[in-house]
């Protein structure tokens, strides 16, 4: 499972920066092009929610699904070892 | 199901306010209705005016949204009329404890079987921050502009004492609990009254120095208190912080219901 935040739904409240008990999300820096400043994600592997939902058959944790007042945050389903392009430094 | 799919999405995203608690508060509610497992065909959604009346705009389901205050007057009279309808009536304190506060005694007193969401957020907030009978003491607002004088509703109290068979109170961070509350108002027959404390950073929190809405939510998490631990200091006669939100499962009982299944 991958956390994904809709920006086209985001007002840019940061309660999900307050509520999330991992500190996934983090304050954004920039307003996107309807002028909200989305929240960004920190390394959201760490996210109980996408790790373990599938193994346990229900929804971990779930709070900032819950608290966000725009229904903007949601998980979408990720294939397993899909291809990603990584930035390779030598 | 999850709560989304009980949303109409091409009416998102909503009117609220940036960090208004209203939408959590939809959010906890849908949840609870589709972890009862009711269909979209026997739920109706009722509510008055304001702004947390406008909640069944954004439900894909059969609602209503009746005129100030009489939201819990057109609720009974569904549930009178089709006793198979399932009733979930979203209101805000404005709508229910003032205009419509013998309307919500009366729905109490005759245990009319549906579950009440007060999404109650201390001030009218669709027209502008007027004081609302919740509004606390000392709270500015634009018709309190030297802090409320006046006293203020216990709204859980009035629902218990007017004959409510379920009661909790519960705010818009705590938001398992106010889903395993609206779950259990949901299942218990007869009136169920769930008041959920919802932040409104703009008409509320702007004036009384809890201007981001993060401010409200730590507010309430800070001076919220569990019934029990109330009542324990109560009891002990220790001294309790005068804006303490009593939070928690009130009453569940068993009285004579009006309008259930036969």
């Amino acid at each position: 499972m991958k956390l994904v935040i809709d920006p086209r739904r985001c007002k840019g409240c940061n309660l999900c920066v307050k509520v999330c008990p991992y500190r996934i999300f983090r304050p954004g820096r920039r307003p996107n092009e309807r002028g909200v400043v989305v929240p960004e994600l920190d390394r959201p592997e760490r996210c109980a929610n996408c790790r373990l939902r599938r193994l346990y058959g229900r929804t971990i944790c779930g709070v900032c699904q819950l608290t966000c007042p725009d229904q903007a945050i949601r998980w979408e389903e990720e294939e397993a070892y899909e291809p990603r392009k990584v930035a390779v430094e030598y | 199901m999850n709560f989304m799919d009980w949303y109409r999405a091409d009416r998102l995203p909503t009117i609220f306010c940036v960090g208004c608690g209203n939408g959590t508060v939809i959010n906890c509610a849908l949840t609870a209705v589709s972890e009862v497992g009711w269909k979209r065909e026997e739920v109706v959604f009722v509510s008055g005016i304001g702004c947390s009346s406008r909640a069944p705009g954004y439900i894909d389901a059969d609602s209503l949204h009746t005129t100030h205050g009489r939201a819990l007057a057109f609720a009974t009279g569904i549930k009178l009329a089709n006793p198979d309808l399932q009733l979930v009536v979203f209101t805000g304190d404005g709508d229910l404890a003032a205009i419509g506060g013998n309307h919500f005694i009366h729905a109490c007193r005759r245990n009319v079987d549906m579950t009440v969401i007060c999404m109650n957020n201390q001030i009218y907030g669709m027209t502008g921050g007027q004081g609302s009978p919740t509004t606390p003491r000392g709270a500015l607002s634009t018709t309190t502009p030297y802090g409320a004088e006046e006293g203020t509703f216990d709204l859980t109290a009035l629902s218990i004492a007017a004959g409510a068979n379920f009661a909790a109170r519960w705010t818009s961070y705590h938001v398992k609990e106010l889903t395993n509350a609206i779950r259990a108002g949901l299942e218990t027959p007869g009136f169920s009254f769930i008041e959920a404390a919802v932040q409104c950073p703009t008409g509320y929190g702007r004036r009384n120095r809890l201007r981001e809405p993060e401010d409200m939510i730590e507010f309430f998490r800070t001076h919220s208190m569990l019934r029990q631990k109330y009542d324990r200091l109560l009891a002990e006669g220790k001294l309790v912080p005068p804006d303490t939100i009593v939070v928690g499962e009130f009453v569940r009982r068993d009285r004579p219901v009006l309008g259930g299944k036969k």
